[in-house]
């Protein structure tokens, strides 16, 4: 035999003395390595460059030089930053607990009908397949004023003012927010209709022979066994309001972040930081400010949702 | 404690009707089993007293007031589903005192009956666990607490054991029989199960593709089963049921063997003669009775007795042998059973013959 046979051999017999468990377990990383290496790449190597740039003065046109803290204490004294920092969380302390509240009473009631359960459900999944462009050609034409926008002329056949909606600094954010929400509402109702389907029907049952009443199976029974639903949810569209971006940026091209940048967000600032004023080390600040928010905030909800 | 009466109750779902106009009056404190294969009909007979389904025809009455528009919660009935419907996200305390849901007694009162129910079903040192930490059979007790903590005037079983490994549905079923000893509650308790019905049961209600054919003690079921489908569903092993023709005073068999025995007035000549295997044993007695044989197919040896599978003209024939008597595969064996214990069904109708 010679030394190459032996060594086969012994690893050979190294594959064949594992457990069907260690094979299972080699297997299983084997197949996860490709993509993990390829999230690695795509994902932690661009967000490690951000954190760099984010300490140069990168601007495409000259070499990148390290400026330490600079662009985040320039962040700091921006009122600009402020002013969307501001419209971001009010997009995240309204859209969310809006649109779940809606996705949620909307579902209840879905749950409980049999007749077009299928058609209803697909015509308010509509509107989360669509462009946001699109829709924001349609959400931009109802706001229109009289005669052309739908809104105002509704508003006028009941006497009631004309409304600047986005043309005003007080009412631009929520009228942006608006076709948001709608936006998600399909996705939501979903995976809302899927956790209350979860749920065995005989727990309704013996809570109308033990005599709770609607209102109290919601709260007793319901709402808490949707709890991973609801923590999955809050987490999930509360990152959806902080990115916003497209819904902005669309209902706006002329002017994208309505009247006074009253209504920014902090994801469309670090566009037009980078690719307007293309100064790449201070939108990568901006980027890190966002990714830290992001951070925190779902962690936070994450515990505080959390089992006891 | 209540009486329980149904009138010519009727489900329909849609244009099909599942229970067809059933009558049954269960005594007060009495132990009322329903049972017949799946789908006759048993549920929704039960969810229909629990209010949990309306009633399409008919009154059900409880304690003689009539309650087929009233709410379940106004019924003063419990409950125990198959899955148990205990809450995950409570305590065992929490999921028993839901069924004090609507009582106004005090939150320290209540608190004293939930740990008296906990103590009567050896829950006490699980009172603060939730559900999942809990194995099948403690579920199903905290379900049953659930239902006593009330009190309530009829306790309802829907196929309660089914999720439990044999070993412990024979445990519960003795519970649950004990529990009703002790408190004397109205039960209607729903099984597939011919065993738990039998073990179980004051009286025993067969059902079948939502009729009931048959109802009677236990003991009434096994000795004087009104038809074919109760006699081969009541009791374990199955009964034998043979094909024979009657000729002038006796019965020719279609299989290897003879019957001689009293039959009283046929109405037809083809008839089936029925044999529990307890009753049909090695012999070769010529007396009265039954006598069959054939090739022995299969023996199983229970300890106690061994049941013996003959083959006669194509029929399979169980029998039974006692237990340090076995006998070997392919041998020759005549069985016979004294003519007291046979049964007689006319073979067109499957009604009981009154020969006995
Ligand atoms: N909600 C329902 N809609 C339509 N048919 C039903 C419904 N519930 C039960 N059935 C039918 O009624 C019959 C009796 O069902 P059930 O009472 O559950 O039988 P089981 O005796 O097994 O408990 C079955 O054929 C079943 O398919
Ligand atoms: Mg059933």
């Amino acid at each position: 035999m010679t030394a190459v046979a032996q060594r086969e051999a012994a690893s050979g017999g190294l594959w064949s003395r594992m457990s069907l468990g260690q094979k299972q377990v080699i297997w299983a990383w084997g197949f996860l390595a490709v993509p993990l290496v390829f999230y690695v790449v795509i994902r932690f190597w661009p967000t490690f460059q951000a954190f760099y740039l984010s300490v140069t003065d990168w601007t495409i046109t000259k070499p990148a030089a390290f400026v330490g803290l600079e662009n985040y204490k320039r962040l700091a004294a921006d009122p600009l930053f402020w002013q969307v920092f501001r419209n971001t969380f009010l997009y995240l302390i309204l859209g969310t607990p809006i649109s779940l509240l809606i996705s949620f009473v909307v579902a209840y009631y879905l749950d409980r009908v049999r007749f077009m359960h299928s058609l209803i459900r697909a015509l308010y999944f509509l509107p989360f397949l669509t462009t946001a462009a699109a829709m924001a050609w349609v959400w931009r034409w109802f706001y229109q004023p009289v005669p052309i926008g739908v809104i105002n002329d509704i508003l006028a056949s009941f006497g009631i003012p004309q409304q600047p909606f986005l043309r005003s600094t007080s009412q631009a954010l929520p009228a942006v927010l608006a076709p948001a929400v709608w936006a998600g509402l399909g996705f939501q109702i979903i995976i809302f209709l899927a956790g209350l389907r979860a749920i065995p029907v005989t727990y309704y049952e013996a809570a109308r022979i033990d005599g709770l009443s609607e209102g109290a199976i919601l709260r007793k029974i319901t709402l808490p066994l949707l709890k991973p639903t609801l923590v999955f949810l809050v987490v999930f569209s509360s990152i959806g309001f902080l990115r916003i971006f497209d819904q902005v940026y669309n209902i706006n091209t002329n002017d994208p972040g309505g009247p006074l940048n009253s209504t920014k967000p902090l994801v469309l600032m670090i566009y037009q930081t980078a690719f307007s004023s293309y100064e790449m080390g201070y939108a990568a600040a901006q980027t890190v400010v966002l990714f830290l928010i992001l951070l925190v905030i779902s962690l936070v909800q994450l515990r505080l949702m959390r089992d006891r | 404690m209540a009486t329980i009466e149904l009138e010519r109750l009727v489900k329909r779902f849609g244009p099909a009707t599942v229970v067809h106009g059933i009558d049954l009056s269960i005594q007060d404190g009495e132990f009322v089993v329903l049972v017949g294969p799946s789908g006759c009909g048993k549920s929704t007979t039960l969810r229909m007293i629990a209010g949990l389904e309306e009633i399409s025809d008919g009154t059900i009455r409880i304690d003689g007031r009539v309650v087929n528009e009233l709410q379940p919660r106004d019924r003063n009935i419990a409950m125990v589903f198959q899955n148990y419907a205990i809450y995950p996200h409570v305590t065992v305390a929490e999921n028993i005192a839901f069924g004090l849901y609507r009582s106004k007694l005090s939150k320290s009162e209540k608190r004293r009956r939930v740990e008296q129910v906990a103590e009567t079903l050896g829950l006490t040192h699980l009172l603060e666990r939730r559900p999942s930490a809990l194995s099948g059979g403690q579920r199903q007790r905290v379900a049953i607490g659930r239902a006593m903590v009330r009190d309530p005037a009829a306790f309802l079983f829907d196929e309660p054991l089914s999720n439990l490994d044999a070993q412990l549905r024979t445990q519960m079923r003795i519970e649950i029989k004990r529990l009703h000893h002790r408190l004397g509650t109205t039960s209607v308790f729903v099984t597939h199960d011919q065993v738990e019905a039998m073990t179980m049961a004051d009286r025993i209600v067969v059902m079948r593709e939502g009729r009931i054919l048959q109802v009677g003690t236990p003991l009434e079921l096994y000795e004087k089963p009104v038809d074919v489908f109760t006699a081969r569903f009541i009791g374990s092993p199955t009964m034998n049921l043979l094909p024979a023709s009657l000729k002038d005073g006796g019965a020719a068999l279609a299989v290897g063997g003879s019957v001689r025995a009293p039959l009283a007035s046929a109405t037809s000549s083809e008839i089936l003669v029925g044999a529990r295997p307890h009753d049909l044993v090695p012999s070769s007695a010529g007396s009265e009775g039954l006598t069959v044989s054939g090739t022995v197919a299969v023996v199983e040896t229970l300890g106690s007795e061994t049941l013996v599978h003959i083959e006669s003209a194509g029929q399979t024939i169980i029998g039974s042998a006692p237990g340090r008597q076995i006998p070997r595969i392919g041998e020759h064996l005549t069985l016979h059973a004294p003519a007291e214990k046979l049964y007689y069904f006319d073979k067109a109708t499957e009604k009981a013959l009154t020969a006995r």
